[in-house]
Protein backbone atom coordinates (compact mmCIF):
# COMPACT_ATOMS: atom_id res chain seq x y z
CA UNK A 1 0.00 0.00 0.00
CA UNK A 2 2.67 2.37 1.00
CA UNK A 3 4.48 1.65 -2.19
CA UNK A 4 1.40 2.29 -4.19
CA UNK A 5 1.04 5.62 -2.59
CA UNK A 6 4.57 6.48 -3.42
CA UNK A 7 3.93 5.33 -6.90
CA UNK A 8 0.98 7.52 -7.44
CA UNK A 9 2.74 10.46 -6.00
CA UNK A 10 5.78 9.99 -8.18
CA UNK A 11 3.49 9.65 -11.09
CA UNK A 12 1.84 12.89 -10.32
CA UNK A 13 5.18 14.58 -10.14
CA UNK A 14 6.15 13.01 -13.43
CA UNK A 15 3.05 14.25 -15.05
CA UNK A 16 3.64 17.69 -13.78
CA UNK A 17 7.03 17.80 -15.34
CA UNK A 18 5.68 17.62 -18.82
CA UNK A 19 5.78 20.86 -20.62
CA UNK A 20 3.07 22.23 -22.77
CA UNK A 21 4.43 21.27 -26.16
CA UNK A 22 4.89 17.67 -25.29
CA UNK A 23 1.57 17.71 -23.67
CA UNK A 24 -0.11 18.90 -26.80
CA UNK A 25 1.73 16.36 -28.92
CA UNK A 26 0.66 13.59 -26.63
CA UNK A 27 -2.87 14.72 -26.72
CA UNK A 28 -2.96 14.50 -30.46
CA UNK A 29 -1.04 11.24 -30.52
CA UNK A 30 -3.48 9.65 -28.20
CA UNK A 31 -6.47 11.24 -29.69
CA UNK A 32 -8.22 7.95 -29.94
CA UNK A 33 -8.44 7.85 -26.22
CA UNK A 34 -10.50 10.93 -26.16
CA UNK A 35 -13.59 8.91 -26.33
CA UNK A 36 -13.07 8.21 -22.66
CA UNK A 37 -13.20 11.63 -21.25
CA UNK A 38 -14.52 10.33 -18.01
CA UNK A 39 -11.34 8.36 -17.43
CA UNK A 40 -9.44 11.52 -17.32
CA UNK A 41 -11.57 12.62 -14.48
CA UNK A 42 -10.33 9.66 -12.59
CA UNK A 43 -6.81 10.44 -13.52
CA UNK A 44 -7.34 13.90 -12.33
CA UNK A 45 -8.47 12.50 -9.07
CA UNK A 46 -5.42 10.34 -8.86
CA UNK A 47 -3.27 13.35 -9.38
CA UNK A 48 -4.80 15.26 -6.62
CA UNK A 49 -2.89 13.65 -3.87
CA UNK A 50 -5.34 11.22 -2.33
CA UNK A 51 -3.00 8.29 -2.29
CA UNK A 52 -4.87 6.30 0.28
CA UNK A 53 -7.97 6.11 -1.82
CA UNK A 54 -6.47 6.14 -5.23
CA UNK A 55 -3.49 3.91 -4.80
CA UNK A 56 -5.23 0.54 -4.77
CA UNK A 57 -7.11 1.48 -7.82
CA UNK A 58 -3.99 2.51 -9.58
CA UNK A 59 -2.52 -0.88 -8.85
CA UNK A 60 -5.46 -2.69 -10.33
CA UNK A 61 -5.61 -0.50 -13.33
CA UNK A 62 -1.96 -1.10 -13.97
CA UNK A 63 -2.53 -4.77 -14.23
CA UNK A 64 -4.95 -4.18 -17.00
CA UNK A 65 -2.70 -1.79 -18.71
CA UNK A 66 0.27 -4.03 -19.01
CA UNK A 67 -1.60 -6.75 -20.74
CA UNK A 68 -3.83 -4.74 -22.99
CA UNK A 69 -3.55 -2.19 -25.69
CA UNK A 70 -4.63 1.36 -25.12
CA UNK A 71 -8.30 0.97 -25.74
CA UNK A 72 -8.50 -2.22 -23.74
CA UNK A 73 -6.97 -0.61 -20.75
CA UNK A 74 -9.40 2.18 -21.25
CA UNK A 75 -12.06 -0.39 -20.69
CA UNK A 76 -10.32 -1.41 -17.53
CA UNK A 77 -10.47 2.07 -16.24
CA UNK A 78 -13.99 2.45 -17.24
CA UNK A 79 -15.15 -0.10 -14.76
CA UNK A 80 -14.04 2.11 -11.99
CA UNK A 81 -15.41 5.25 -13.40
CA UNK A 82 -17.96 5.98 -10.73
CA UNK A 83 -15.33 5.87 -8.02
CA UNK A 84 -13.19 8.10 -10.06
CA UNK A 85 -15.84 10.67 -10.25
CA UNK A 86 -16.39 10.54 -6.59
CA UNK A 87 -12.76 10.84 -5.76
CA UNK A 88 -12.23 13.62 -8.16
CA UNK A 89 -15.07 15.57 -6.79
CA UNK A 90 -14.24 14.90 -3.22
CA UNK A 91 -10.68 16.01 -3.60
CA UNK A 92 -11.25 18.98 -5.72
CA UNK A 93 -10.32 21.30 -2.89
CA UNK A 94 -7.22 19.38 -1.94
CA UNK A 95 -5.55 20.18 -5.18
CA UNK A 96 -4.90 23.73 -4.33
CA UNK A 97 -2.74 22.66 -1.42
CA UNK A 98 -0.14 21.26 -3.73
CA UNK A 99 2.12 23.43 -5.79
CA UNK A 100 1.32 22.14 -9.20
CA UNK A 101 1.05 24.92 -11.70
CA UNK A 102 -0.85 24.41 -14.88
CA UNK A 103 -1.70 20.79 -14.50
CA UNK A 104 -3.41 21.50 -11.33
CA UNK A 105 -5.80 23.77 -13.03
CA UNK A 106 -6.51 21.18 -15.60
CA UNK A 107 -7.14 18.65 -12.98
CA UNK A 108 -9.64 20.81 -11.29
CA UNK A 109 -11.36 21.69 -14.46
CA UNK A 110 -11.72 18.26 -15.78
CA UNK A 111 -13.90 17.01 -13.05
CA UNK A 112 -16.80 18.51 -14.82
CA UNK A 113 -15.43 19.13 -18.29
CA UNK A 114 -14.52 16.05 -20.27
CA UNK A 115 -12.98 18.17 -22.97
CA UNK A 116 -10.08 19.12 -20.80
CA UNK A 117 -10.03 15.87 -18.97
CA UNK A 118 -8.97 13.88 -21.94
CA UNK A 119 -5.60 15.44 -21.69
CA UNK A 120 -4.82 13.69 -18.50
CA UNK A 121 -5.61 10.28 -19.77
CA UNK A 122 -3.31 10.47 -22.75
CA UNK A 123 -0.52 11.49 -20.51
CA UNK A 124 -1.03 8.52 -18.35
CA UNK A 125 -0.78 6.34 -21.40
CA UNK A 126 2.39 7.97 -22.62
CA UNK A 127 4.11 7.42 -19.36
CA UNK A 128 4.66 3.85 -20.33
CA UNK A 129 6.31 4.94 -23.50
CA UNK A 130 8.58 7.41 -21.84
CA UNK A 131 9.69 4.98 -19.17
CA UNK A 132 12.50 3.06 -20.94
CA UNK A 133 14.37 6.25 -21.60
CA UNK A 134 14.26 7.46 -18.05
CA UNK A 135 17.00 6.30 -15.77
CA UNK A 136 15.64 7.76 -12.61
CA UNK A 137 13.97 4.54 -11.62
CA UNK A 138 16.96 2.47 -12.65
CA UNK A 139 19.23 4.26 -10.24
CA UNK A 140 17.95 2.47 -7.18
CA UNK A 141 17.76 -0.92 -8.78
CA UNK A 142 21.29 -2.07 -8.48
CA UNK A 143 21.32 -2.58 -4.78
CA UNK A 144 20.36 -5.77 -3.02
CA UNK A 145 17.22 -4.14 -1.96
CA UNK A 146 15.57 -3.49 -5.25
CA UNK A 147 13.56 -0.39 -5.15
CA UNK A 148 11.22 -0.23 -8.06
CA UNK A 149 8.74 2.39 -8.85
CA UNK A 150 5.99 1.69 -11.22
CA UNK A 151 4.56 4.60 -13.06
CA UNK A 152 0.98 5.00 -13.94
CA UNK A 153 -0.02 2.48 -16.47
CA UNK A 154 2.58 -0.02 -15.39
CA UNK A 155 1.94 -3.29 -13.75
CA UNK A 156 2.86 -3.54 -10.11
CA UNK A 157 2.76 -7.27 -9.56
CA UNK A 158 6.12 -8.75 -8.71
CA UNK A 159 6.62 -10.52 -12.02
CA UNK A 160 6.09 -7.45 -14.06
CA UNK A 161 8.34 -5.45 -11.79
CA UNK A 162 11.07 -8.03 -12.02
CA UNK A 163 10.74 -8.14 -15.75
CA UNK A 164 10.99 -4.41 -15.92
CA UNK A 165 14.10 -4.40 -13.80
CA UNK A 166 15.61 -7.03 -16.02
CA UNK A 167 14.87 -5.06 -19.14
CA UNK A 168 16.30 -1.95 -17.61
CA UNK A 169 19.49 -3.77 -16.77
CA UNK A 170 19.75 -5.17 -20.24
CA UNK A 171 19.31 -1.83 -21.88
CA UNK A 172 21.79 -0.31 -19.49
CA UNK A 173 24.36 -2.92 -20.48
CA UNK A 174 23.57 -2.32 -24.09
CA UNK A 175 24.25 1.35 -23.64
CA UNK A 176 27.51 0.53 -21.99
CA UNK A 177 28.50 -1.81 -24.77
CA UNK A 178 27.56 0.86 -27.21
CA UNK A 179 30.22 3.05 -25.72
CA UNK A 180 32.71 0.24 -25.75
CA UNK A 181 32.23 -0.88 -29.31
CA UNK A 182 33.23 1.68 -31.90
CA UNK A 183 30.64 2.42 -34.52
CA UNK A 184 27.97 0.76 -32.49
CA UNK A 185 26.17 3.95 -31.71
CA UNK A 186 25.21 4.38 -35.33
CA UNK A 187 23.42 1.09 -35.41
CA UNK A 188 19.86 1.11 -34.26
CA UNK A 189 18.04 -1.82 -32.84
CA UNK A 190 19.19 -4.54 -30.53
CA UNK A 191 19.82 -7.02 -33.30
CA UNK A 192 22.08 -4.68 -35.19
CA UNK A 193 23.95 -3.81 -32.06
CA UNK A 194 24.48 -7.42 -31.11
CA UNK A 195 25.71 -8.11 -34.59
CA UNK A 196 28.14 -5.27 -34.32
CA UNK A 197 29.33 -6.45 -30.93
CA UNK A 198 29.89 -9.96 -32.20
CA UNK A 199 31.92 -8.69 -35.12
CA UNK A 200 33.96 -6.51 -32.85
CA UNK A 201 34.71 -9.29 -30.41
CA UNK A 202 35.73 -11.53 -33.26
CA UNK A 203 38.02 -8.94 -34.71
CA UNK A 204 39.61 -8.36 -31.33
CA UNK A 205 40.17 -12.06 -30.89
CA UNK A 206 41.80 -12.23 -34.29
CA UNK A 207 43.97 -9.31 -33.41
CA UNK A 208 45.15 -10.93 -30.21
CA UNK A 209 45.79 -14.12 -32.06
CA UNK A 210 47.74 -12.39 -34.74
CA UNK A 211 49.88 -10.47 -32.30
CA UNK A 212 50.70 -13.52 -30.27
CA UNK A 213 51.59 -15.32 -33.46
CA UNK A 214 53.94 -12.59 -34.45
CA UNK A 215 55.59 -12.71 -31.09
CA UNK A 216 55.86 -16.44 -31.31
CA UNK A 217 57.42 -16.09 -34.70
CA UNK A 218 59.88 -13.58 -33.44
CA UNK A 219 61.48 -16.15 -31.24
CA UNK A 220 64.81 -16.45 -32.98
CA UNK A 221 65.44 -20.09 -32.18
CA UNK A 222 62.24 -21.49 -33.53
CA UNK A 223 62.59 -22.59 -37.08
CA UNK A 224 60.12 -21.52 -39.62
CA UNK A 225 58.24 -24.76 -40.02
CA UNK A 226 57.49 -24.83 -36.34
CA UNK A 227 56.27 -21.33 -36.58
CA UNK A 228 53.93 -22.46 -39.29
CA UNK A 229 52.83 -25.27 -37.09
CA UNK A 230 52.13 -22.86 -34.31
CA UNK A 231 50.09 -20.79 -36.65
CA UNK A 232 47.92 -23.75 -37.37
CA UNK A 233 47.40 -24.38 -33.70
CA UNK A 234 46.76 -20.80 -32.90
CA UNK A 235 44.09 -20.57 -35.52
CA UNK A 236 42.41 -23.62 -34.15
CA UNK A 237 42.57 -22.30 -30.68
CA UNK A 238 40.85 -19.14 -31.78
CA UNK A 239 39.18 -18.31 -28.52
CA UNK A 240 40.61 -20.86 -26.18
CA UNK A 241 41.71 -20.05 -22.65
CA UNK A 242 44.73 -18.30 -24.03
CA UNK A 243 42.64 -15.23 -24.62
CA UNK A 244 42.16 -14.18 -21.05
CA UNK A 245 45.01 -12.74 -19.10
CA UNK A 246 43.45 -14.02 -15.94
CA UNK A 247 43.92 -17.51 -17.23
CA UNK A 248 47.36 -16.84 -18.49
CA UNK A 249 49.13 -19.30 -16.31
CA UNK A 250 46.88 -22.06 -17.35
CA UNK A 251 47.38 -21.13 -20.93
CA UNK A 252 51.07 -21.31 -20.47
CA UNK A 253 50.75 -24.74 -19.05
CA UNK A 254 48.32 -25.95 -21.61
CA UNK A 255 50.11 -25.13 -24.73
CA UNK A 256 53.25 -27.14 -24.39
CA UNK A 257 51.35 -30.31 -23.82
CA UNK A 258 49.02 -29.62 -26.69
CA UNK A 259 51.90 -29.04 -28.95
CA UNK A 260 53.66 -32.06 -27.73
CA UNK A 261 50.90 -34.23 -29.00
CA UNK A 262 51.31 -32.82 -32.42
CA UNK A 263 54.98 -32.77 -32.93
CA UNK A 264 57.68 -35.27 -33.44
CA UNK A 265 59.95 -36.02 -30.51
CA UNK A 266 62.74 -34.23 -32.23
CA UNK A 267 60.76 -31.04 -32.22
CA UNK A 268 59.39 -31.39 -28.78
CA UNK A 269 61.94 -29.33 -27.04
CA UNK A 270 61.67 -26.56 -29.51
CA UNK A 271 57.97 -26.78 -29.40
CA UNK A 272 57.80 -26.40 -25.71
CA UNK A 273 60.08 -23.47 -25.82
CA UNK A 274 58.10 -21.92 -28.59
CA UNK A 275 54.87 -22.51 -26.81
CA UNK A 276 56.26 -21.00 -23.72
CA UNK A 277 57.17 -17.91 -25.56
CA UNK A 278 53.82 -17.89 -27.25
CA UNK A 279 52.24 -17.91 -23.92
CA UNK A 280 54.39 -15.28 -22.45
CA UNK A 281 52.54 -12.46 -24.11
CA UNK A 282 49.50 -13.50 -22.23
CA UNK A 283 51.44 -14.03 -19.08
CA UNK A 284 53.18 -10.79 -18.87
CA UNK A 285 51.52 -9.56 -15.77
CA UNK A 286 52.19 -12.77 -14.04
CA UNK A 287 55.72 -12.91 -15.27
CA UNK A 288 56.63 -9.48 -14.23
CA UNK A 289 55.22 -9.91 -10.83
CA UNK A 290 56.18 -13.43 -10.11
CA UNK A 291 59.56 -13.76 -11.55
CA UNK A 292 61.58 -12.45 -8.65
CA UNK A 293 59.67 -14.38 -6.07
CA UNK A 294 59.74 -17.49 -8.18
CA UNK A 295 63.44 -17.22 -8.53
CA UNK A 296 63.79 -16.80 -4.85
CA UNK A 297 61.48 -19.53 -3.77
CA UNK A 298 62.52 -22.19 -6.20
CA UNK A 299 66.04 -23.34 -5.83
CA UNK A 300 67.13 -23.74 -9.41
CA UNK A 301 70.63 -24.98 -9.49
CA UNK A 302 72.90 -26.08 -12.22
CA UNK A 303 72.38 -29.54 -10.90
CA UNK A 304 68.79 -29.40 -11.85
CA UNK A 305 68.67 -31.21 -15.10
CA UNK A 306 66.07 -30.15 -17.55
CA UNK A 307 65.84 -31.11 -21.18
CA UNK A 308 68.59 -30.03 -23.44
CA UNK A 309 67.12 -26.86 -24.87
CA UNK A 310 65.11 -25.88 -21.89
CA UNK A 311 68.10 -26.04 -19.62
CA UNK A 312 69.92 -23.16 -21.17
CA UNK A 313 66.75 -21.20 -21.29
CA UNK A 314 65.92 -21.62 -17.68
CA UNK A 315 69.31 -20.71 -16.46
CA UNK A 316 69.19 -17.53 -18.49
CA UNK A 317 66.39 -16.47 -16.31
CA UNK A 318 69.32 -15.85 -14.18
CA UNK A 319 70.79 -13.88 -17.04
CA UNK A 320 72.82 -16.30 -19.05
CA UNK A 321 70.90 -16.31 -22.27
CA UNK A 322 71.33 -13.55 -24.74
CA UNK A 323 68.07 -13.07 -26.55
CA UNK A 324 65.13 -11.39 -25.04
CA UNK A 325 62.68 -13.82 -26.47
CA UNK A 326 64.36 -16.77 -24.90
CA UNK A 327 64.60 -15.02 -21.68
CA UNK A 328 60.95 -14.34 -21.61
CA UNK A 329 60.12 -17.80 -22.73
CA UNK A 330 62.10 -19.30 -19.98
CA UNK A 331 60.58 -17.01 -17.45
CA UNK A 332 57.32 -18.37 -18.47
CA UNK A 333 58.45 -21.90 -18.11
CA UNK A 334 59.86 -20.99 -14.83
CA UNK A 335 56.69 -19.49 -13.49
CA UNK A 336 54.32 -21.89 -15.06
CA UNK A 337 55.99 -24.93 -13.70
CA UNK A 338 57.33 -23.53 -10.58
CA UNK A 339 55.65 -26.16 -8.51
CA UNK A 340 57.07 -29.14 -10.27
CA UNK A 341 60.56 -27.91 -10.52
CA UNK A 342 61.74 -29.65 -7.43
CA UNK A 343 60.94 -32.99 -8.96
CA UNK A 344 62.05 -32.37 -12.50
CA UNK A 345 64.26 -35.10 -13.76
CA UNK A 346 66.53 -35.06 -16.69
CA UNK A 347 64.66 -34.85 -19.94
CA UNK A 348 61.36 -35.08 -18.09
CA UNK A 349 60.05 -31.60 -18.40
CA UNK A 350 57.52 -32.39 -21.02
CA UNK A 351 56.40 -35.60 -19.41
CA UNK A 352 55.96 -33.71 -16.26
CA UNK A 353 53.81 -31.21 -17.98
CA UNK A 354 51.72 -33.92 -19.34
CA UNK A 355 51.23 -35.43 -15.94
CA UNK A 356 50.33 -32.09 -14.63
CA UNK A 357 47.61 -31.77 -17.12
CA UNK B 1 -2.63 -5.82 -37.22
CA UNK B 2 -1.88 -7.45 -33.94
CA UNK B 3 -1.02 -10.75 -35.62
CA UNK B 4 1.39 -9.06 -37.97
CA UNK B 5 2.96 -7.26 -35.10
CA UNK B 6 3.35 -10.38 -33.03
CA UNK B 7 4.90 -12.19 -35.97
CA UNK B 8 7.33 -9.37 -36.44
CA UNK B 9 8.29 -9.41 -32.78
CA UNK B 10 8.79 -13.16 -32.76
CA UNK B 11 11.03 -12.93 -35.78
CA UNK B 12 13.19 -10.32 -34.20
CA UNK B 13 13.08 -12.24 -30.96
CA UNK B 14 14.45 -15.29 -32.69
CA UNK B 15 17.01 -13.20 -34.42
CA UNK B 16 18.14 -11.74 -31.14
CA UNK B 17 18.24 -15.12 -29.50
CA UNK B 18 20.42 -16.40 -32.26
CA UNK B 19 22.72 -13.43 -31.98
CA UNK B 20 22.95 -13.88 -28.24
CA UNK B 21 23.91 -17.50 -28.56
CA UNK B 22 26.52 -16.57 -31.13
CA UNK B 23 27.88 -14.01 -28.76
CA UNK B 24 27.91 -16.59 -26.03
CA UNK B 25 30.05 -18.94 -28.06
CA UNK B 26 32.56 -16.17 -28.55
CA UNK B 27 33.05 -15.64 -24.86
CA UNK B 28 35.82 -17.63 -23.21
CA UNK B 29 33.60 -19.48 -20.77
CA UNK B 30 31.00 -20.39 -23.33
CA UNK B 31 28.68 -23.22 -22.46
CA UNK B 32 29.15 -22.81 -18.77
CA UNK B 33 25.64 -21.61 -18.41
CA UNK B 34 22.55 -23.31 -19.68
CA UNK B 35 19.80 -20.90 -20.56
CA UNK B 36 20.76 -17.96 -22.62
CA UNK B 37 17.61 -15.98 -22.38
CA UNK B 38 17.55 -15.88 -18.62
CA UNK B 39 21.09 -14.62 -18.33
CA UNK B 40 21.06 -11.96 -20.98
CA UNK B 41 22.13 -9.42 -18.41
CA UNK B 42 25.01 -11.54 -17.29
CA UNK B 43 25.99 -12.27 -20.84
CA UNK B 44 26.14 -8.62 -21.71
CA UNK B 45 28.14 -7.89 -18.62
CA UNK B 46 30.59 -10.61 -19.47
CA UNK B 47 30.82 -9.28 -22.97
CA UNK B 48 31.77 -5.90 -21.59
CA UNK B 49 34.46 -7.41 -19.43
CA UNK B 50 35.71 -9.60 -22.21
CA UNK B 51 36.02 -6.73 -24.62
CA UNK B 52 37.94 -4.79 -22.03
CA UNK B 53 40.27 -7.68 -21.38
CA UNK B 54 40.83 -8.10 -25.10
CA UNK B 55 41.71 -4.44 -25.36
CA UNK B 56 44.22 -4.85 -22.58
CA UNK B 57 45.65 -7.90 -24.19
CA UNK B 58 46.05 -6.26 -27.55
CA UNK B 59 47.83 -3.36 -25.92
CA UNK B 60 50.12 -5.66 -23.99
CA UNK B 61 50.96 -7.73 -27.00
CA UNK B 62 51.65 -4.70 -29.13
CA UNK B 63 53.96 -3.31 -26.49
CA UNK B 64 55.73 -6.59 -26.21
CA UNK B 65 56.13 -6.93 -29.92
CA UNK B 66 57.53 -3.48 -30.31
CA UNK B 67 59.95 -4.19 -27.49
CA UNK B 68 61.03 -7.34 -29.21
CA UNK B 69 61.51 -5.57 -32.47
CA UNK B 70 63.55 -2.92 -30.78
CA UNK B 71 65.83 -5.34 -29.02
CA UNK B 72 66.23 -7.69 -31.92
CA UNK B 73 69.14 -7.65 -34.23
CA UNK B 74 68.06 -6.21 -37.54
CA UNK B 75 69.78 -8.91 -39.53
CA UNK B 76 68.80 -11.90 -37.49
CA UNK B 77 66.55 -14.55 -39.02
CA UNK B 78 63.87 -13.73 -36.47
CA UNK B 79 63.70 -10.17 -37.65
CA UNK B 80 63.38 -11.44 -41.19
CA UNK B 81 60.50 -13.61 -40.19
CA UNK B 82 58.72 -10.82 -38.44
CA UNK B 83 59.24 -8.51 -41.31
CA UNK B 84 57.84 -11.04 -43.71
CA UNK B 85 54.86 -11.50 -41.43
CA UNK B 86 54.20 -7.85 -41.04
CA UNK B 87 54.22 -7.31 -44.73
Amino acid sequence: MARCQGTVESLCQGLLDLDDDKFGAMCSAFGYLQEWPDLSAMCGGANLGVPAVVAPRAGDGDGDDSSCSGSASGGGFRKRRPDAYLDAKGDGNDMSKRPRGKQQLCGRGEIATPGKGKQERPKAATKKKAEPASTAAAAGQKTDYIHVRARRGQATDSHSLAERVRRERISERMRYLQELVPGCSKVTGKAGMLDEIINYVQSLQKQVEFLSMKIAASNPVVSFDIVEDLFGRQLKQACSPASLPAMALQAGQLEPSCLQNQMSPMQQVHASAAAASTGFGLDMVVNNNLYPSAAASCPVSAAMPVSAAAGPSIEPCLNVNATAAWDIGSQNLFNGFDAQFQSVESDCLLDNLKMEM
Amino acid sequence: MSSRRSRATTVSEEEINELISRLQTLLPNAGRRGGNQASATKLLKETCNYIKSLHREVDDLSDRLSDLMATMDQNSPGAEIIRSLLR
